[in-house]
């Protein structure tokens, strides 16, 4: 069966709106969103709203744990100082606006969401801030999957929606100096382990101005990507009205602002 | 002169058994520098007389390079020095007359010098730690699984990684790997083989048994102190 992942809605109405009408137009009604309802976009509340009615199972996001606990985001979130105070800025303001049900809401989000051989986070089994790349150390992925005890792990996060296979792995190891005369020597075959970044519907960062989101069937084991048009300029608008930083505007109506890419792909955050 | 390394942990207040390795470093060829990658104290002693000499060497001691430990990461949380934060899995595991023992065994005059400890040195190539760079606690072993230790290696950007925290003594070498991975996204498929240089993870040990390592040869010795003044004629380089 068909089931859709979405995350990274970012208080975007009219990209969640549209994403959702592109899903029920292929009849999928299994849903699961990866987190970040809030943050940078303009209608935080309306949002939490469809996702409540809509009953969409959902984790908690780094911007969901922000807005509730406290900035905790360490500085690898952000390429630069001025787009940390602009994270900053966007931060105070969801705070601001959001209502107490609402933060209620976001504060009683589970890290994570398990479904069989399923694993759902936001950024990574260690943590809401972790940045699973698709560029990531190999090894370093298959140990967030394995360790996670899952065959697949849907996370979000990077705003960069890919399906990672790590497959035909192998460690060979050898003890040294053990005392015993015979050199201990084993390898190990590693299991195939898929990672599933779901791109992000409210703040896309894949190049495009589409909202992406991914389509997995649970039978065939196969992963699609979607793309969905909505209306970018509606949004803007409600951006500019906010008092939010243009900036932000900008971005979603350009595609990927290149200078706020996260400049060391290989990082781990140890948050 | 031949660089050796002298890593040693878990001396939980056991000035004894410091002065015992100060001895047998004393006897051992090369040039060497001492690391004690933490638990320097622990509930079951008093502390303050090791803690003293750590700070402040004799004339003839071996420089003490210290890093702090699980334990060290315990007092601190119970004094207050992790926020709110207080040493509950200890309380837990252990109850309450265990953390009392913590906070009696160490005078409150050595918390700040504790707290100012690192987190771990990376020499060369090598990361020398108490559990790993995820977490002070992680207990890395002969059992762990490759991967995991890859990753630990992979955190620190080390091709060694020495810990101290399961207490055991090992020098597991991670000889080869490799991984395929396969990335689909909106711009097409990209595949790479992923290979792993060759890495080791070594496990130092604590208390009387300590580890020396040969940096120009990469060698490792497990001793035990006092050991090699027993045993005089065999000389250094004894596997225990
Ligand atoms: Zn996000
Ligand atoms: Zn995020």
């Amino acid at each position: 069966m068909n089931q859709a992942v979405i995350s990274c809605l970012h208080a975007n109405l009219p990209a969640v709106e549209a994403v959702l009408k592109d899903i029920e137009l292929q009849g999928i009604t299994n849903i699961t969103c990866l987190g970040d309802l809030v943050g940078y976009g303009p209608q935080p509340n309306e949002v939490i709203e469809l996702i409540k009615e809509k009953k969409i199972a959902t984790c908690q996001g780094c911007w969901d744990e922000d807005v509730v606990d406290g900035l905790d985001a360490c500085d690898c979130s952000y390429p630069s100082q001025i787009a940390e105070r602009r994270g900053h800025f966007a931060h105070q303001w969801t705070t601001e606006k959001l209502t107490k049900e609402n933060k209620d809401f976001l504060a009683n989000l589970p890290y994570s969401i398990r479904k069989d051989k399923c694993l759902f986070v936001h950024g990574s089994p260690n943590s809401q801030h972790e940045y699973l790349l698709p560029d990531m150390d190999a090894f370093a992925a298959l140990e967030r999957v394995e360790n996670a005890k899952a065959e697949i792990l849907f996370c979000g996060h990077t705003h960069q929606p890919y399906i990672r296979e790590l497959a035909n792995g192998s460690i060979a190891v050898k003890v040294k100096n053990s005392g015993s005369k015979d050199i201990q020597k084993k390898e190990m075959n590693l299991p195939m382990r898929r990672i599933v970044n779901a791109g992000s519907v409210g703040e896309p960062r894949h190049g495009g101005t589409k909202a992406t989101y991914v389509v997995y069937n649970d039978i065939t084991d196969d992963v699609k990507i979607r793309e969905v048009e909505y209306d970018i300029e509606l949004t803007c608008k409600a951006i500019i009205n906010a008092g939010l930083p243009p900036i932000f505007a900008w971005r979603l109506k350009n595609g990927f602002e290149f200078a706020e890419r996260a400049e060391d792909a290989s990082h781990v955050c140890e948050r | 002169m031949i660089e050796r390394w002298a890593l040693i942990s878990g001396l939980k207040g056991d000035l004894d058994t410091y002065e015992l390795i100060q001895k047998d470093l004393k006897k051992t060829p090369g040039n060497i520098t001492l690391f004690v990658l933490g638990d320097m104290i622990g509930p079951e002693k008093n502390c303050n007389k090791l803690l003293h000499r750590l700070i402040n060497p004799k004339s003839n001691d071996l420089q003490p390079w210290c890093i702090y430990g699980w334990w060290e990461e315990q007092i601190l949380l119970e004094s207050g020095y992790r926020g709110n934060q207080r040493a509950e899995a200890l309380r837990i595991n252990k109850g309450e007359e265990v953390v009392k023992s913590l906070i009696n065994a160490v005078d409150k005059s050595f918390l700040d010098w504790i707290a100012a400890l690192q987190f771990g040195f990376v020499e060369l190539d090598c990361g020398l730690i108490h559990g790993s760079s995820k977490d002070v606690g992680d207990d890395l072993t002969l059992d762990t699984p490759p991967l995991t230790l890859l990753d630990r290696l992979t955190r620190l950007q080390v091709n060694r990684l020495f810990t101290a925290r399961s207490t055991q003594q090992f020098h597991l070498e991670l000889t080869e790997g490799i991984l395929n991975s396969e990335v689909h996204d909106l711009t097409g498929n990209h595949k790479k083989e992923q290979k792993v240089p060759q890495k080791a993870v070594i496990g130092v040990g604590a208390g009387k048994n300590y580890t020396l390592y040969d940096v120009g040869t990469d060698n490792t010795q497990f001793v035990r102190a006092g050991y090699q003044s027993e045993k005089k004629k065999n000389g250094f380089g004894l596997h225990f």
